[in-house]
């Protein structure tokens, strides 16, 4: 579904992802583990088209998308959900999520059936609907912006470090939802550093250090893996 | 930068109070007052929509309400065509030049500081001021129509009709904007790109085509507002600049991005103008009541704030 190769990424003469191959297959979700600075963020912005300092081949769907613009990745089927969140701060709940849907064609006609499936997930959206979005707790909004991102029909559904800022019980929670989502027909990209938690949702996962990928196995065996119980998991 | 649709009732209630006062004290003030303020506010709407939007400082916003002044002179006097009736081309030149300007220039300045894009709209200023000067020289000009001068009476009060237009006009706008930026889809993705333009590319809007039809649209409304003044108005090369100024003052005072607000900042301060005007021998003194007003806005607003 996504096959990235070779692919090199630079803030201005800084380069920060060197010679990066990876690839996600259908219907699976695949982790993106390291420390803060080790290039995750830098990946998945490569990956939107947020960042156009890149060279290397992106396809999705077979299809080359490097080079292409954000909103024309995004209605090809792939959604995010930011590290900030990045919502509309003085729309409601559902002016959010509705936003999420109406720039897309093909979700654009299931706008109720997403409607209704987002509020199934988080029913706590549907509570606060009439709220505005800026006026809502760290977690709730979290909430929003992975509704907002699953109101697009997405094949493809990339979270950026999901549980940074919530408390614990929050975190269990959201990865709790996500083994939902991930029941739906969607492939997953997940890039955290909580790697406890994250090893809960995952089929098969990259570590990426320095901008390069150190490790690749599926989730099993990366939880026996001696380098992540040591330097991620503190066992 | 945040874009905001509430309504200020508090404000809007202050306000006609205000009104109702001055109108038992000088109908005459209150009536050019109310006439100024909406001719105030509709050259301060697409300017602040291009702050509140793209975040881009307009130094050259009165300049393109002076070009589409001359260009409906031009209609005028080559084809004949009425002020009122040559809103429509006028409109579409404006159209098409501010999405000229906006590809050509102000798309590299949109992520830039303020600093590069005063810089930038200075100059497009200066070149817009220059052309007209080698195309009609710095006479003032005057269009005369029929109705321009009209008025009506009631009792002993008598007052000239054609500015109500300015009113009806400034009220139409606002309101045709607001259903804009509520009701289509392409409103709803401005609005977005207003509040979060990062948010909004990741659901799939082209935040760069948002940025050339708001900023295109905002220079044409000033085909609008060129049409409805030109009749009352005698123009010059530097007839819109003091426009930008003013403009600026009104999008501070409303709050940044606030639509509404910027109609009750501008019959306020129009109210103001128009009262000190009627004062004999005080005219002078319309432009320091007009900014110590905005100053007096500012300072009480940034005091509400910090508490």
């Amino acid at each position: 579904m996504l096959e990235i190769n070779n692919l090199n990424v630079s803030y201005g003469k800084i380069q920060v992802i060197w010679n990066l191959s990876m690839e996600i297959k259908e219907n699976e979700a695949v982790g993106i583990f390291g420390p803060n600075g080790a290039g995750k963020s830098t990946l998945i912005n490569a990956i939107i088209g947020l960042i156009n300092n890149k060279e290397g081949s992106i396809k999705f769907n077979e299809e080359e998308i490097n080079g292409l613009e954000t909103h024309q990745i995004i209605k090809k089927g792939v959604a995010l959900v930011p590290q900030k969140r990045e919502l509309f701060p003085i729309m409601t709940v559902k002016e959010n999520l509705k936003l999420g849907a109406a720039y897309i064609p093909k979700a654009r006609d299931e706008i109720e059936q997403n409607l209704e499936f987002v509020y199934n997930i988080f029913p706590i959206l549907k509570e606060r609907e009439k709220q505005l979005a800026g006026t809502m707790s760290g977690g709730q909004q979290r909430m929003l912006a992975v509704g907002r991102a699953l109101m697009s029909s997405p094949k493809l559904l990339i979270l950026d470090e999901p549980s940074v800022g919530l408390q614990p019980s929050l975190v269990t929670d959201l990865f709790k939802k996500l083994n939902e989502i991930k029941k739906e027909d969607v492939s997953i990209l997940l890039a955290e550093q909580n790697v406890k938690q994250g090893l809960k949702v995952i089929d098969r996962g990259y570590v990426l250090e320095n901008g390069k990928i150190e490790l690749e196995d599926d989730a099993e065996n990366l939880t026996k893996n001696e380098h992540i119980q040591k330097s991620y998991l503190g066992i | 930068m945040s874009f905001s649709l509430n309504k200020s009732y508090k404000i809007l209630l202050l306000l006609v109070i205000f009104i109702v006062i001055i109108g038992f004290w000088n109908p005459n003030a209150l009536l050019d007052g109310l006439q100024r303020g909406s001719l105030y506010s509709l050259i301060a709407l697409p300017l602040a929509l291009v702050l509140g939007i793209l975040g881009v400082l307009n130094l050259a916003h009165g300049e393109f309400l002076t070009v589409g002044l001359y260009f409906i002179f031009m209609l005028n006097t080559r084809f004949n065509l009425d002020p009122l009736v040559a809103i429509i081309p006028t409109v579409i030149f404006l159209l098409i030049l501010g999405a000229i300007i906006y590809w050509l220039t102000i798309k590299r300045v949109v992520k830039e500081g303020h600093l590069s894009q005063l810089l930038l709209t200075f100059g497009i200023s200066l070149i817009l001021i220059e052309t007209i000067n080698i195309f009609w020289t710095s006479m003032a000009r005057n269009v005369y129509t029929s109705y321009s001068y009209a008025s009506m009476e009631i009792g002993s009060f008598r007052f000239g009709t054609y500015e109500l237009l300015y009113i009806l006009i400034a009220v139409l706008v606002l309101v045709g904007l607001q259903l804009f930026l509520k009701k289509t889809r392409l409103g709803q993705a401005t609005f977005a790109v207003g509040q979060n333009p990062k948010g909004a590319k990741i659901v799939g809007i082209n935040v760069n085509y948002v940025y050339l039809f708001v900023f295109s649209v905002a220079v044409a409304i000033l085909g609008i507002v060129a049409g409805t003044m030109l009749p009352r108005t005698a123009i010059f090369p530097e007839v819109g600049s003091p426009f930008t100024l003013k403009s600026f003052a009104l999008a501070a005072m409303a709050g940044m991005g606030n639509l509404n607000g910027i109609l009750f900042a501008g019959v306020t301060l129009g109210i103001g103008e128009a009262v000190i005007n009627s004062i004999p021998n005080y005219g002078g003194w319309s432009d320091i009541v007009f900014f110590g007003v905005l100053i007096i806005v500012i300072i009480s607003r940034s005091y509400r704030g910090a508490r």
